[in-house]
């Protein structure tokens, strides 16, 4: 009886004070990402009383997996999830597991909002399934400090570069940190010779699984790639350290160069913040145009969601101005939209970069099937292990990539 | 009628659960491993497809070499160590409660915070175990202890020992209280030597403790996972894997629900072979009795 009663009232009292909810599952599980998307939540609601937002936030790794049991579920829970732009994105959309969201421009355009290169990334078959919210450039870290007292100046050329390599390590310094404990890093070389050496356009024909990985112009990635293997310029014992304990190689100046996304600043100890600074990965073939990689983070809408109206109010508010200036100003990062300003002078060197860039890509494992990544990216710490052995290990991923795509 | 109804309803809950949990996941396991199936759309059947792969597959290969590597490494050193301790602590002196505590000390912790704390002391560079070998002048043992394929296995298999080997401890140390004073008194009284009385009179009634010992170890390192999880990831390139991480990256990371299932399959007959041996051998000494 008692149990009852407090059922109905219950039942009433959601009826008397309905407030729609908006259910957002998201992997911003480190603290500054965290507290930005808090604060965004916060400003919704104040603007939309009529709605209550509820975050439910994973860590990134766990949310990896556990997406797509939220999204095959007959029943869904959440109505807006974080995800990556590119593949990682259009697997959903392909198998309708996620819906399209144009209706958050309402009468206006992609354009209005968003860059048009931007545009294939978010969407499938021409329609856009991704809200972008921000992104951020890839390029060579280093210390300010430490070029410096050596009087290195940021090197263009591939040969520049392996100069700055030799006169750091005469200093006792190691040229290149990584760690590839979590093996995507590696990736991010991979991606960015393969972009210097091949371009975009055969960089994206492989991550779809269209080139095969015996193809003689890869071989020529993985020989460039070599000469700093062979010649000892990057850190010993990489596999042993994951990204943020390699990066403190280079916060402690042992290191001296660190290819990585904008985010190592997150984890910089705030005395080393300002002496960093970044370059363009040097040009290898100057006939070969400019490309970076910009992975760009975002929102999309489960085709579970309960509360699908909800969630394009929630994301239109995303796509805002306000919204996407707030959070690149919290997090140093580029704000999708095009109206925003880049929010430091660090970020303004980052957008001039990709401005001038011919075309960007996303992540080796933002393009590439996630099963194919997995098998890619440990191919490639065995390859940095073993760089004898590459015939073998690219035989060996051709095999992988047969099966995979089966073709 | 009521008398003997009573333990059946008691028992009814617990083995619903039972069979919630473990036994019907079993049974869909082996299912789901004869199917291609990503975790969302339809699985497919393919028959013998994922096992057939597996066999072909070097990285599987080498997680289950991997795991008798564990095996072996459990068998040889946590048993012969925790013996060694056990009777150790099985000796009265003072402030032997508080070595026995010391020693039993890594059992309260997971393997989670070992794989940790291991990882900070195997570090190439700054690791204490590298930082104390060059200090001894001994630069040539420091090793990349956990970037070197080669030696990556032996690493893990060391710090898991940092648990196991007082697990073991407190196995024998139960088994200890059951070996009969009388008999190791009339071994003294016979003037039997230490090593005599422990070879000829204590080790004979240890023998069940050494059953359970050697079969809780060899079942704890088919299903070792935690310490590879957190000090490797299986890697470099899937170098340290074992059995069950194996199927952890391709069921979870790689959406290869059945084949992720086949690998649990196999993992699950050869744990099931270990346990019916033991079980055999229990029932057999009851038999006995």
């Amino acid at each position: 009886m008692k149990k009852f009663l407090v059922l109905v009232l219950a039942t009433i009292m959601v009826f008397v004070f309905a407030k729609e909810r908006i259910v957002i599952n998201s992997y911003m599980s480190d603290p500054a990402p965290r507290k930005a998307l808090a604060e965004l939540v916060e400003i919704f609601q104040q603007k939309y009383p009529e709605y209550e937002v509820v975050v439910n936030t994973f860590a990134h790794e766990d949310f990896k997996v556990l997406l797509r049991t939220w999204l095959a579920s007959p029943k869904g829970t959440a109505d807006v999830v974080t995800w990556f732009a590119g593949e990682r994105m259009r697997y959903f959309a392909e198998m309708g597991l996620i819906v399209p969201v144009e209706e958050v421009f309402e009468g206006a355009k992609w354009e209005d909002y968003f860059p048009e290169a931007f545009r294939s990334t978010c969407s499938y078959k021409d329609k856009i399934y991704f809200i972008p919210q921000s992104w951020y450039w890839w390029g060579v870290y280093y210390r300010k400090s430490v070029f410096e007292k050596f009087g290195i100046k940021e090197p263009k050329t591939w040969d520049e570069f392996l100069q700055v390599c030799e006169t750091l390590k005469k200093n006792g310094i190691v040229p290149i940190t990584i760690g590839t404990k979590f093996p995507w890093t590696a990736a991010g070389w991979f991606d960015i010779l393969n972009l210097r050496i091949n371009g975009l356009d055969y960089h994206i024909a492989l991550t779809a699984g269209e080139v095969p990985y015996t193809d003689a112009k890869l071989l020529k990635v993985f020989e460039y790639w070599r000469q700093i293997i062979d010649k000892g310029y990057l850190l010993p014992n990489h596999t042993a350290y994951e990204w943020q304990e390699a990066a403190t190689f280079l916060f402690r100046g042992q290191a001296g160069m660190y290819y990585m996304g904008q985010f190592i600043k997150d984890v910089a100890p705030t005395e080393v913040k300002d002496d960093l600074d970044f370059f363009r990965f040097p040009i290898i073939d100057p006939a070969v145009a400019p490309y970076e990689e910009t992975p760009i983070d975002g929102f999309m809408v489960p085709a579970n969601a309960p509360n699908k109206k909800g969630a394009i109010v929630f994301l239109r508010f995303i796509a805002s101005k306000e919204a996407q200036e707030k959070f690149a100003k919290d997090l140093g990062r580029l704000a999708a939209n095009v109206a925003v300003a880049p929010p430091d002078a660090h970020a303004k060197k980052g957008l001039d970069m990709i401005l001038a860039s011919a075309g960007v890509a996303q992540f080796y494992d933002r393009d590439t099937n996630p099963e194919m990544a997995e098998v890619g990216m440990n191919a490639f710490i065995e390859f940095m292990q073993n760089p004898g052995k590459i015939t073998d290990i690219l035989k060996r991923l051709e095999a992988e990539r047969k099966r995979i795509y089966g073709k | 009628m009521k008398k003997k109804l009573a333990p059946y309803l008691f028992l009814a809950g617990p083995l619903a659960l039972y069979f919630i949990w473990v036994i019907y996941p079993i049974f869909r396991t082996f299912v789901v491993s004869f199917t291609r199936w990503d975790g969302m759309t339809r699985p497919r059947f393919v028959g013998w497809e994922n096992f057939i792969r597996l066999f072909n597959d070097r990285y599987f290969i080498l997680s289950l070499l991997n795991n008798f590597k564990w095996m072996v490494g459990f068998v040889i050193l946590s048993i012969p160590l925790g013996l060694f301790f056990a009777m150790l602590m099985d000796q009265k002196y003072p402030g032997h409660k508080v070595y026995k505590s010391l020693v039993y000390l890594p059992m309260a912790l997971s393997f989670v915070v070992i794989g940790q704390i291991w990882s900070w002391v195997l570090e190439p560079s700054g690791g204490i175990v590298n930082t104390f070998l060059r200090w001894m002048g001994l630069e040539s043992l420091a090793k990349p202890w956990l970037s070197d394929p080669r030696i990556v296995t032996y690493s893990l298999i060391w710090a898991a020992l940092w648990r196991q080997v007082p697990y073991a401890m407190v196995l024998f140390l139960a088994g200890l209280q059951s070996v009969d004073r009388e008999h190791v008194e009339a071994a003294i009284v016979d003037g039997a030597n230490a090593f005599q009385r422990f070879w000829y009179v204590i080790l004979p009634e240890l023998r069940p403790a050494m059953v359970i010992t050697i079969t809780v170890n060899i079942i704890d390192s088919l299903r070792a996972f935690d310490i590879v999880f957190v000090m490797t990831r299986g890697g470099p390139y899937y170098s340290s894997s074992v059995m069950a991480n194996y199927m952890y990256i391709q069921a979870f990371h790689n959406y290869r629900m059945g084949y992720g299932a086949a690998i649990a399959v196999i993992q699950f007959l050869i744990t099931l072979g270990f346990i019916l041996v033991y079980v055999l051998n229990v029932l057999k000494r009851e038999e006995r009795l």
